[in-house]
């Protein structure tokens, strides 16, 4: 018959349900609660569509089509409808999107996931997943900021997750294991980038260019990789050995590196252009410090720190004296102190012009010098270095907190006639950092580089292009001095604008902000949201004591053994859900606008999580009532009610048991609308990174069901199936959509294996030896006692093509019919 | 396999999964479907509830699929083809034969009917131990519905008459024309999923690829010419038979790909003696299993997620296998690795390999299973029309001889590919081994939902494990009661080969005086106690009939 659909004609069948004739024509109708062929006794409402003649609007799932319907899906006053209605859902649905600790990570890293990953004992998984938007782990491990940390909701419990050692755990622990990350790359694209900088700015940038198929080549002034990574933190943050292991790791993708070459002097903007870069990055960080602008700022033995620590991590012979001041009081003052305690130097003092506790250096630093001997002086700012016999005179005036701004700001003002005197060896001042003092020199391009009155590259937030078109630039030289995962970030985000330019494609829609929340400040989550939780202390990291870690400048934390980093990563709390990717109230809200701050969301927990099903975990404080688990269960094994309804239709009071004709097929769970269904191995959220989707044929039993594999990385995530498609059309057995960790199982052979004599142990080779070995013994037989001495025996679970060539091989190589497989009969 | 090539010239499930739905009636003997084919077992239930589907169930133990049935035939294990005798002897006396059928495309009926004369429901009722009055219900069930089906696995096949209750079953579909028409059909549910396509690729000691038999000379010298060398003309040993050959002496080398027979051969003592005594045994496999231990060279294989490739289901559908996953570094895909060793053991082509062979780090090309299924296509006219392109959609069903063919979804329609299909009279043999003073209970083995076949890949996924109760022995009450054991208290169970010890599960699904165990697990090894007496035809193995004796452990 035909109907009208939005205004185009469509031949439907008869006696179907209008969302069925719209499904078959391609149209889309929203629906929280229909499954095929079933409706729900509580209709979600969403359905609604208009038909010409009809006062009301009709819902879509349980009206049929008529002869010449004319039915219009998306007119505002329908869109209002279903906003309306989802806004209802949205007051009461009580759950976090995302966790906190992913929201809060400037390098929107998955964090709830690979701290899943962690607990599961799947390290390398975590640190692919970690690598998916941040290729310095092993650093960023050591030297994070941890702004996650500071959101971790387990603070309610007792304390946060230490989530930093996790992630330097894994990095540590795939080095220590010698694991090949095997990191994807995308075929080559034939375009070349040219990065300026081999920091960690620069190397992201080169990293995840070379991921999407582009030559990239790396310039670097300096002998070696690695920027502030390398003479920017000392020895005891970051160890050398480490940091190569994990630049080389990067480089395995094939990016190209120019060692030694100085920008403006060995080469220009222009050079790189002349010589068909299709871009260029400039992520040359901060190299220049901001001088120390009193008198006697440039007496010998006075230093920014940018020298001083390129000193000390080039491991330069210097005197430092006996006693030393660092001016400043930012974490890289505290770095060069420490290292100066490091250097044979007495006496360390850092001077501030604010009190301490308002210093810029992560508390966590100033802890670790204090303990190490560094001494404060705050409330004091340099005035004039002279130079004595001793050494160096330190003028210094003591100050005070003033008024305060408008803003509330109480600056500090000198307290005249405080004036004090130091005697000192060695001045380092870290007054800040910049770019460029003076702007670029050595070619046109250069002189027209803009700069902003810091002294940083000027770059267009939204595509990091500079003023020079084709010119990109990101990390510190952009924003100044700021965290490593901040230049990650900045980078990682100029790779994907200039990937989207040079190959001229859409750029990916950013993240939206929509997002659940069980409260958005601690204050906002109420107590009882994690009453049952036992409480279990946070992990402390091994440490070497002070008194020996200063005697050298070997690493001073020791990191998570295996058995705390499960330990640690058991204590997540897994805020975020694990629906993220398949939540169609989410989906369905973002497409109708819905604003959570208006519509508020569920506030407290009104249902206990349900682990007891083998397979499946229930939270039925998300739970939609759509009935959509009940309603696709083939098997009846579902008992889904409600003691009532709320005055907005809203189900309360709900109850979901399996009962025992549950087979643990999980098809409910795939079916569920929201998060209410959960699949117990599923605990890594699959939130912002791609998910490839393979279909395949189930390795189990003869039917051949075809599974979606989903996976990221290189790991299987879940495993559903296409409800459309045959022979199984959605439905799997409990091996089909849950048995297939053993793919990751760490049984797993890995090594060939050669028993040399009977009743010896089998011993790990080579696959050549063990090939040859085969070999050589099967040509012995073969001449000793003919064809026949031979026998293979194939596999059912093996692939046709495998069974062909192995048969083929034994009748036609060998000359034998001795071949059989276990269950042909 | 081989009763059904015999009889009607080809060996696989005649119809299509998706005509379950229109079945009016089903015999399903020997198949316990809801826990070991799932997907399809659903289909039976639901065709019984939106169809009416009359399921007459014949099994020793009162399976899922019985709760939904018409009717529950609990026989005695190992004598199916007197049950079946005793249906066909019903059909023919209540006029109840497709004649018209039995005219035009069979022969040798008239020897058949006079074989199952004796066969009444009452010798039958004395053999199997089933009321004779079930026995003429399910025959009238059967024999009067417009479509009717029989579904059948291991059950009917893993006894010593194994090919004879095939053709038992084959004599029961042809005298009522059940075969050739959708929703009807004589279907073997494969247990594995790839037997179909190992099965067709002729990893069978008398067979060619695409059934071909090996001492059929024309057929040998087209794959010569094909393959482009001599090929032996004598047929191989069955793998079972190659466990003896392993004893004695005449087989020095074995490549084992993907089994782990020491665990899945009956009497398993004796498949462990045979896989220790052989001079050289390589096992590629992704697990260490029970028979890689025992191997002098071990193979690290890809698993099904990490290759491309092929599987064949059961009901002759040719579907793909995607690679989603790298496999763990260090491991091959099975395909790379015998053509390394082929390559290697070619004196020809030694310039050609390489000598330096790392697998692991990058994606199988998929070509390379292209161009081998690419050869099977050329050599197997069933599936000259099938091409990874066309497969791309839902999989094709063989025979497909072109590529504008859309598949066969029900064979026999338009005839058999032996001409004529033949009715074979058969006489009832008692299993090998009979239960006498000291083995006084029948042992079936089989299989539960959660685990699949040795357990190396399921008893490593950990939902898996968590959702099964682990290896138990059922039992009938009434015989726990005797015996004074109580519901899951542990026993040993003994037969002449082997003594396990595992928990009791007391249920009334099965019937007193048989006993049943999963196969799946290592530390209860049901194996250890099957016998490995063989078909004489087949050579397959009586793994689901042997006497044993259980008593508590002390």
């Amino acid at each position: 018959m035909k109907i009208t659909i939005n205004g185009m004609e469509i031949i439907a069948q008869e006696s179907i349900t209008i969302l069925e004739a719209a499904k078959q024509a391609g149209i889309y109708i929203p629906t929280l609660c229909h499954v095929r062929g079933k409706n729900a006794d509580n209709p979600c409402g969403l359905c609604v569509v208009e038909v010409e003649g009809s006062e009301t609007p009709v819902r879509s799932c349980d009206t049929n089509v008529q002869e010449g319907m004319c039915i219009s899906t998306d007119s505002e006053a329908m869109k209002k409808l279903r906003s309306e209605r989802l806004a209802i859902l949205a007051e009461t649905h009580f759950g976090d999107c995302k966790a906190p600790c992913n929201l809060t990570c400037p390098g929107q890293i998955n964090v709830q996931g690979y701290i899943a990953h962690v607990a599961k004992g799947q390290y390398e998984e975590a640190l692919r997943l970690v690598m998916e938007r941040n290729p310095f782990p092993f650093s960023v491990g050591r030297v994070c900021p941890r702004f996650c940390e500071t959101k971790c909701r387990r603070v309610l419990v007792e304390e946060p997750i230490a989530i930093n050692h996790l992630k330097r755990f894994v990095a540590d622990w795939c080095m220590a294991n010698k694991i090949d990350l095997r990191i994807p790359k995308d075929l080559a694209t034939g375009k070349k980038v040219a990065v300026i900088g081999g920091g960690p700015a620069g190397l992201t940038g080169a990293y995840f260019l070379s991921r999407k198929g582009h030559e990239v080549t790396v310039y670097e002034a300096a002998p070696k990789l690695g920027g502030m990574l390398r003479y920017g933190f000392p020895e005891f943050k970051i160890p050398k050995a480490v940091l190569d292991y994990e630049i080389n790791t990067l480089l395995q993708l094939g990016i190209i590196v120019q060692t030694g070459q100085k920008w403006g002097v060995d080469y220009t903007l222009q050079d790189l252009k002349d010589s068909g870069f299709d871009a260029i990055l400039i992520a040359i960080g901060n190299p220049v410090d901001k001088l120390l602008e009193i008198p006697g700022g440039s007496l010998s033995g006075v230093m920014g720190s940018s020298e001083f620590l390129k000193k000390i991590t080039t491991g330069e012979d210097a005197d430092y004296g006996k006693r030393a001041v660092v001016l400043g009081g930012n974490n890289i003052a505290v770095e060069s102190a420490r290292a100066l305690v490091r250097s044979g130097v007495d006496e360390v003092t850092i001077i501030y012009p604010r009190p301490k506790e308002e210093m810029p250096a992560h508390e966590r630093n100033v802890k670790d010098a204090e303990s190490e001997g560094v001494k404060f002086l705050d409330m004091a700012s340099p005035v004039e270095i002279g130079a004595v016999d001793s050494g160096l005179d330190i003028e210094l005036i003591r100050m005070e907190l003033g008024e305060p701004d408008k803003r509330g700001k109480r600056n500090p003002v000198e307290i005249s006639g405080s004036n004090m005197h130091l005697q000192v060896d060695t001045v380092v001042y870290s007054m800040g950092k910049m770019a460029s003092k003076d702007g670029f020199a050595g070619g046109s391009l250069e002189e027209c580089l803009e700069l902003t009155p810091a002294g940083n590259i000027k770059s267009n937030p939204r595509n990091f292009l500079t003023n020079l078109e084709g010119i990109y630039a990101a990390g510190d030289a952009t924003s100044g001095p700021r965290s490593v995962i901040q230049a990650v970030v900045g980078a990682r985000r100029s790779a994907e604008n200039i990937h989207v330019q040079i190959m001229g494609v859409e750029k990916e829609a950013g993240e939206g902000r929509f997002n659940f929340s069980r409260g958005k400040s601690f204050n906002d989550v109420v107590p009882e949201t994690f009453t049952g939780i036992s409480s279990a202390h946070r992990g402390q990291m091994p440490e070497r004591q002070p008194e020996s870690s200063i005697l050298d400048f070997e690493e001073v934390k020791l990191g998570f053994n295996e058995e705390m980093a499960r330990k640690e990563a058991e204590r997540c709390l897994s805020c975020g859900c694990t629906a993220f990717d398949r939540c169609d109230l989410k989906r369905l809200s973002i497409d109708n606008d819905i604003n959570l701050n208006k519509t508020g969301m569920g506030k407290k927990p009104l249902y206990e999580k349900d682990a007891s099903h083998p397979a499946i975990t229930v939270d039925l404080n998300k739970c939609i009532f759509c009935q959509r688990c009940m309603n696709s269960c083939a098997y009846d094994a579902l008992e889904l009610s409600a003691s009532g309804f709320d005055e907005k239709g809203r189900a309360e009071g709900i109850s979901l048991l399996f009962n025992g004709k549950c087979v643990s097929c999980g098809k409910c769970v795939d079916n569920c609308s929201t998060g209410a269904l959960n699949k117990k191995e599923q605990i890594v959220p699959m939130v912002n990174e791609v998910i490839e989707e393979v279909r395949t044929t189930c390795p189990y039993c003869g039917t051949g069901c075809q599974l979606e594999l989903k996976v990221k990385g290189n790991t299987l995530m879940e495993v559903t199936a296409n409800p459309d498609q045959l022979p199984n059309y959605g439905d799997l057995c409990v091996k089909g959509r849950f048995g297939h960790s053993f793919l990751s199982h760490p049984d797993r052979l890995t090594t060939p294996l050669v028993r040399r004599q009977k009743g010896g142990d089998l011993e790990p080779v080579s696959w050549n030896e063990a090939l040859d070995f085969v070999v050589d013994k099967f040509r012995d037989v073969l001449a000793d006692k003919g064809p026949d001495a031979l026998a293979g025996l194939s596999s059912a679970r093996c692939t046709t093509e495998e069974n062909y060539v192995f048969q083929k091989f034994f009748r036609l190589q060998i000359g034998t019919n001795n071949i059989d497989h276990c269950a042909r009969y | 396999m081989t009763g059904l090539v015999t009889v009607l010239g080809s060996g696989a499930m005649s119809n299509d999964i998706a005509g379950i739905a229109d079945i009016d009636a089903m015999l399903v003997i020997g198949s316990n479907t809801t826990e070991t084919h799932p997907v399809i077992g659903l289909r039976m239930l639901q065709a019984a509830k939106k169809h009416g589907t009359q399921i007459i169930v014949a099994d020793p133990r009162r399976i899922k699929l019985a709760d939904q049935a018409r009717l529950w035939l609990s026989q005695k294990p190992g004598t199916d083809a007197a049950l079946i005798n005793g249906l066909c002897h019903v059909i023919i006396r209540d006029n109840l034969v497709d004649q018209d059928f039995v005219k035009e495309r069979t022969e040798n009926f008239e020897v058949f009917a006079k074989a199952v004369v004796e066969c009444t429901p009452e010798w039958a009722e004395k053999i199997t131990g089933v009321p004779a009055a079930d026995i003429e219900k399910a025959a009238k069930i059967y024999g009067s519905a417009e479509r009717a089906a029989i579904y059948y696995t291991m059950g009917i096949t893993q006894h010593t008459s194994g090919t004879d209750n095939v053709k038992c079953l084959a004599n029961l579909a042809l005298m009522t024309g059940n075969l050739g028409k959708p929703g009807t059909g004589l279907n073997p549910l494969r247990g594995q999923n790839n037997v179909q396509g190992a099965s067709d690729m002729a990893c069978a000691p008398v067979f060619l690829p695409g059934y071909q038999r090996v001492d059929n000379d024309e057929a040998r010298l087209r794959f010569e010419k094909l393959w482009g060398g001599p090929l032996p003309a004598k047929p191989g040993l069955a793998a079972t038979e190659m466990t003896q050959a392993m004893i004695d002496g005449s087989i020095d080398a074995m490549w084992i790909m993907g089994e782990n027979p020491v665990m899945s051969d009956p009497n398993s003592n004796h498949a462990r003696k045979a896989f220790e005594s052989v001079k050289f045994l390589v096992v590629q496999d992704i697990f260490l299993s029970e028979t890689a231990e025992l191997a002098d060279v071990v193979l690290p294989a890809a698993a099904y997620a990490e290759k491309e490739g092929t599987f064949t289901n059961t009901e002759r559908r040719v579907q793909r296998v995607r690679q989603a996953l790298l496999p763990p570094k260090g491991a091959c895909d099975d395909l790379s690795i015998i053509q390394a060793i082929s390559d290697r053991m070619d004196p020809d082509r030694e310039i050609t390999w390489a000598s330096d062979f790392q697998p692991g780090s990058d994606r199988m090309d998929v070509s390379k299973a292209e161009e081998v299924f690419n050869e099977v296509a050329s050599v197997w006219p069933a599936i000259a029309g099938i091409n990874y392109k066309r497969l791309e959609g839902d999989g094709i069903q063989w025979p497909c001889p072109a590529e504008d063919h859309p598949g066969t979804p029900v064979l026999f329609e338009n005839g058999f590919p032996r001409g004529l299909a033949t009715f074979t009279p058969v006489t009832w043999r008692a299993p090998e081994e009979l239960t006498d003073d000291e083995y006084p209970f029948i042992l079936t083995t089989g299989r539960v939902l959660y685990q699949y076949h040795t357990g190396t890949m399921t008893r490593r996924s950990q939902v898996l494990e968590n959702a099964d109760r682990g290896p138990v022995v059922e039992m009938n009450p009434e015989d726990a009661e005797r015996l004074k054991i109580k519901d899951g208290e542990q026993v040993n169970v003994a037969s002449r080969r082997g003594t396990i010890t595992l928990p009791v599960f007391v249920t009334d699904r099965i019937s007193p005086g048989v006993t049943f165990i999963p196969f799946h697990y290592r530390e209860a090894a049901a194996n250890l106690l099957t016998n490995d007496a063989l078909d004489p035809d087949c050579k397959i193995p009586e793994a689901k009939v042997c006497a044993v004796k259980v008593e508590k452990k002390e």
